[in-house]
């Protein structure tokens, strides 16, 4: 899988330098893709990046957009925000990308945008969670991932079922797991549930047996967790060494629960947590024939199961692209734009179509997902009947 | 109260690995003058090589670990020699330089060659806590302490009790004096620096397992590192040990009652703080400061 | 010749937006000037007091941020129920805003720290640019954390009523950050040139010697922190107005690593040091970018500084210069021993 993943990389740079040169193929469209390849995201970034490829393949195979074949140009932010803004930069003046995906976190996407209104290109959005992407005034942002708020008010539909009396929040420090804890935590005190502490971590963190304990000795009935699935096994790790017996429930769809079964082991079962997508059962997913499809073809490549949680924006995210193009007639920037508007096709996790968000005349597009409930016991993935 | 002692056993237990890595690199730091910004990467290497040992090719565990330190002590007599050794000058931005590019390399070696997803190590112990009243532990952390506390000691054995830990001593306090007594400065540099990362290798190989291996986690080990140095006085293992409880201790209690978000902030506000009223460090015996 | 060097390359940077079209490579020769400006300032620490100071990141963030602040306007508690709102002023005020209130820190940080020395000073300095950082990242209501500072304004030259410029394109903030750099550099030969900067040196060859003569050690060394701040400051401001967005990765150790790289690959205690240092270490990763996986790059990168240390210790300029100044040797005493010499050969 590494080799996979660092040939292809290779490959893809060379590629791209090849094309910078000249020597490309002009019978191709070209989608920049900006993903943290290296550095404290490198996982997730390749994921979502992989998942961009099969879309961009199976599209090809069926003879491309416009006639033409779509070409991925895939650079890496290096998980730090100004290198996200230079790459954005170099696709669009050396590369002239019509338009772009990207950039995995909300930092490196912020660090970008100002970029898409001086060249007035545009992006699609495909993780990042930070409620201030859409409500910024920048019409060249179209966000198929949801915000921490428009995840509670999802969840906000069968969270009664839960019957949560009190909860407490372990969040880590950034714009989403704060986000999440603010969202939900308005979410909760409508419904009268009370919010009870709110701890966070940093994001490099290990050892979180400090808030744990805290949480440990509180009166709330129930945890919600929100971070990427590294920390999530730490935690799990360390609230069953302190014999934390609380309901978890995580947030956030990089859960990755195969992971977490996987390196958390015993320690993760009886835990609830929301996703995006469910590779587990395609049939519960809003698309199940494509969701098959996609995931035979991940596993055909050989990559990692896990990784399918975060990929499937990358999939997502090219298919719209294609669709905005295609719809547009043309490969420009503007054209692309107006047609993201128009669009309206089956995404993974529900429709994808765009609404209005942010400051009147210079909205942005927010799609509005799905989430499922999903539990681990006994060391496998279920979905509950709730 | 409850919590509070969960929260001491707790850094107890973190205590013991932290002192591992003070240790380590206050002898290097003490005997070389070498602001060693790879001391991290060989906490990381110590834990990959568990990791190769244990998990990637099946084998023991223990065998796991007592790889990763012999391992992690002749990568550091390697760095010592190919890197340091031919330098050839006192120049503190120029050693530190190189520890800075050797940093880069070796994070990205390891980037490149086990990708950036993190590895779990599984280990021997069982899944469900140690329960003594209010406050659980886990099985593995208690081993965790044990294997630490007998290093400790080993070490403290070694510069005190043997002759090339007097040889090291002597260098410390004077270095040309100690060359004109015979003592082979060369040998002891390397010897230092394989010693020291041999200590930064078995804190990684013995908390890998507890947490997770990443290739970024050396860089708050470095950090860590240097305030428990800091604490505990350059060159003194004694104070190291200590400093290396004190740092887990103020951690856990500012982390659990104080915030937890600024949780690694901790070390930091100790270096300063240490630095600014009492520079030698809380234990140091008459030392010229610098 | 040696005169005319630095005119030659000050003419070749103002025409560069004539004759280079590409706005990608526009793009990083802005930031890498900027980061040069930083370098610069560092090297006044670095090069000429002797200092390691490994937390110059920190003033490059405070300016980021004290600018950034300064234009966007705030409204913080400060402690029970006492609160400060501050109203957007217009964003060239946030650059002398910046400069000063990085002098401040500069001489706060560099009061406390110049306590102690060597890798201890090393050690304070990157635990104060630490704390900055998760106090930048913790304070959610005065820096918005982690989800940063957007929608920063860019400067606005002129006087309203008399006219106003704003600085949109890169040409015109290529420009900017080329006269303000050229300030800096203005700024730092004159104080290096100076009766100060000659007392900085004497105590960055010999701490010792140069008190026993009566140079007030503390007082040099704290007016060079504050210096140096300064203008690492305003390179924070410029680099804010630029990227339009500032969070608090902006104190991360690797930009810190940066500015020590392009002091000491340039040449450090040489004015020109970091300026080449810059250039080389601010187009690398460009050049690289094309033919390497990113974990390579980074490999490369690394390795290079080794070995930039091993074969050139001094330093690029020292290097050059040194070659130079052989090579005129060589020619020298070539003519003297073919008896071809003449008074006044060799100047």
């Amino acid at each position: 899988m590494r080799e996979y993943q660092t040939k292809t990389t290779l490959a893809a740079m060379l590629l791209a330098a090849g094309l910078t040169t000249g020597a490309g193929a002009q019978d191709a469209i070209k989608v920049g893709v900006i993903q943290p390849l290296s550095g404290a995201f490198a996982a997730s970034g390749n994921y979502v990046a992989n998942g961009a490829r099969i879309a961009a393949d199976e599209i090809n195979a069926k003879g491309g957009v416009l006639g033409k074949k779509i070409e991925l140009v895939i650079e890496d932010n290096k998980s730090i925000p100004t290198e996200a803004a230079a790459v954005a930069e170099k696709l669009i003046v050396r590369d002239k990308v019509p338009v772009m995906m990207g950039a995995w976190g909300s930092g490196f996407t912020l660090a970008v945008m100002p970029k898409l209104m001086e060249y007035k290109v545009p992006m699609l959005v495909e993780t990042s969670s930070a409620g201030k992407i859409t409500t910024s005034g920048n019409p060249y942002i179209f966000r198929i991932s949801p915000p921490s708020a428009i995840e509670a008010v999802a969840f906000a539909k069968i969270v009664d079922r839960l019957k949560i009396g009190k909860a407490d929040f372990l969040v880590v420090n950034n714009d989403w797991g704060r986000g999440a804890a603010e969202d939900f935590g308005k979410m909760f005190r409508e419904r009268n549930i009370k919010v009870g502490l709110v701890e966070t971590m940093d994001p490099p963190a290990q050892d979180m047996s400090a808030q744990l304990a805290k949480i440990k000795a509180s009166d709330a009935d129930t945890l919600i967790i929100t971070t990427a699935v590294e920390q999530l096994t730490l935690i799990f790790k360390q609230a069953a060494a302190i014999g934390l017996k609380k309901r978890v429930i995580t947030t956030g769809g990089s859960q990755s629960p195969d992971q977490l079964i996987e390196q958390a082991g015993a320690a993760a079962n009886d835990t609830t947590h929301i996703m995006f997508f469910t590779p587990w059962d395609p049939n519960v997913s809003a698309a199940p024939a494509m969701a098959k499809a996609f995931i035979d073809e991940w596993k055909k490549r050989g990559l990692p199961f896990a990784g399918l949680t975060e990929s499937f924006r990358g999939y997502d995210g090219i298919r719209t692209i294609a669709a905005a193009i295609g719809k547009a007639g043309k490969a420009e920037p503007e054209a692309i734009r107006a047609a993201l508007w128009q669009i309206e096709l089956d995404g993974m996790n529900g429709k994808i179509k765009f609404e209005k968000a942010g400051p009147a005349g210079q909205e942005s597009g927010q799609s509005n997902p799905g989430i499922y409930l999903i539990r681990i016991e006994n060391g496998k993935v279920v979905l509950p009947n709730v | 109260m409850d919590q509070f002692l969960q929260h001491l056993v707790n850094a107890v237990i973190l205590g013991g690995t932290y002192a591992l890595l003070g240790i380590g690199l206050t002898l290097i730091f003490g005997i070389m003058r070498v602001v060693n910004f790879a001391h991290g990467e060989l906490y990381a290497f110590g834990a990959y090589t568990v990791y190769l040992v244990a998990a990637a090719l099946g084998l023991d565990f223990f065998l796991g670990l007592a790889v990763a330190v012999i391992a992690g002590a002749l990568l550091g007599a390697l760095i010592e020699i190919t890197l340091l050794r031919p330098l050839r000058t006192d120049d503190i931005d120029t050693v530190m330089l190189v520890m800075i590019g050797a940093w880069i390399v070796m994070q990205n070696t390891e980037l490149m060659v086990w990708g950036g997803v993190a590895k779990a190590i599984v280990t021997p112990f069982p899944d469900t806590p140690l329960v003594i009243g209010p406050v659980s532990l886990s099985w593995l952390r208690v081993f965790v302490l044990l294997v630490a506390l007998v290093l400790i000691v080993g070490s403290y054995l070694l510069i005190h009790r043997t002759k090339l830990g007097k040889a090291m001593r002597a260098t410390f306090q004077d270095r040309d004096t100690a060359a004109l007594m015979g003592v082979n400065i060369k040998g002891i540099y390397t010897a230092t620096f394989a010693i020291g990362s041999g200590l930064a290798a078995a804190a990684g190989a013995l908390l890998g397992p507890v947490f997770l291996v990443t290739p970024t986690m050396g860089d708050l080990a470095s950090l860590k590192a240097f305030a428990i140095v800091i604490l505990g006085g350059l060159g003194n293992i004694t104070g190291a040990t200590i400093g290396g409880f004190i740092l887990a201790l103020v951690e856990e209690l500012g982390a659990g009652y104080v915030s937890s978000g600024y949780r690694d902030a901790m070390g930091f506000l100790i270096i300063i703080a240490v630095l600014l009223f009492k520079p030698t460090g809380l234990f140091a015996r008459a030392e010229r400061v610098g | 010749m040696k005169r005319a060097l630095p005119v030659f390359w000050l003419v070749l940077l103002l025409t560069v937006p004539l004759w280079l079209r590409d706005q990608y490579l526009l793009h990083t020769l802005i930031t890498t000037g900027i980061f040069t400006i930083a370098a610069m300032s560092l090297n006044l620490l670095l090069g000429y007091t002797g200092q390691l100071s490994l937390g110059h990141v920190a003033f490059f963030g405070i300016g980021a941020y004290a600018s950034a602040l300064t234009t966007l306007g705030f409204d913080v508690e400060l402690f029970a129920g006492f609160r400060v709102v501050h109203q957007p002023w217009p964003a060239i005020v946030g650059f002398f805003v910046a400069i000063v209130v990085a002098g401040v820190s500069g001489y706060m940080i560099g009061r406390l720290s110049f306590k102690v020395r060597g890798a201890y000073f090393v050690i304070v300095t990157i635990s104060f640019a630490e704390v900055t950082r998760l106090v930048a990242l913790n304070w959610v209501e005065l820096t918005q954390g982690p989800l940063a500072l957007t929608n920063i304004p860019p400067f606005t030259l002129g006087f309203p009523g008399l006219g106003t410029y704003t600085l949109w394109n890169k040409v015109a903030y290529y420009y900017f950050v080329l006269a303000a750099g050229l300030g800096a550099y203005v700024v730092i030969s004159r104080l290096v040139g100076s009766r100060i900067g000659r007392a900085m040196i004497a105590l960055k060859n010999n701490e010792s010697l140069a008190s026993s003569v009566g140079i007030d050690v503390t007082r040099y060394l704290v007016l060079a922190a504050v210096v140096s701040a300064a203008v690492a400051g305003g390179a924070g401001s410029l680099y804010a107005h630029y990227l339009k967005i500032i969070d608090p990765d902006i104190f991360l150790f690797v930009y810190t690593v940066t500015m020590v790289i392009m002091v000491i690959t340039g040449g450090k205690g040489t004015l020109a040091g970091p300026i080449v240092g810059g250039i080389i270490f601010g187009f690398l990763p460009v050049i690289v970018r094309d033919f390497a996986a990113p974990a390579m790059q980074w490999i490369l990168y690394g390795a290079l500084m080794i070995v930039i240390v091993f074969v050139l210790p001094q330093g690029v300029v020292p290097a050059v210069e040194h070659w130079v100044t052989n090579r005129a040797r060589r020619k020298l005493a070539a003519t003297i021993l073919a008896g071809t010499a003449k008074p006044g050969d060799g100047r």
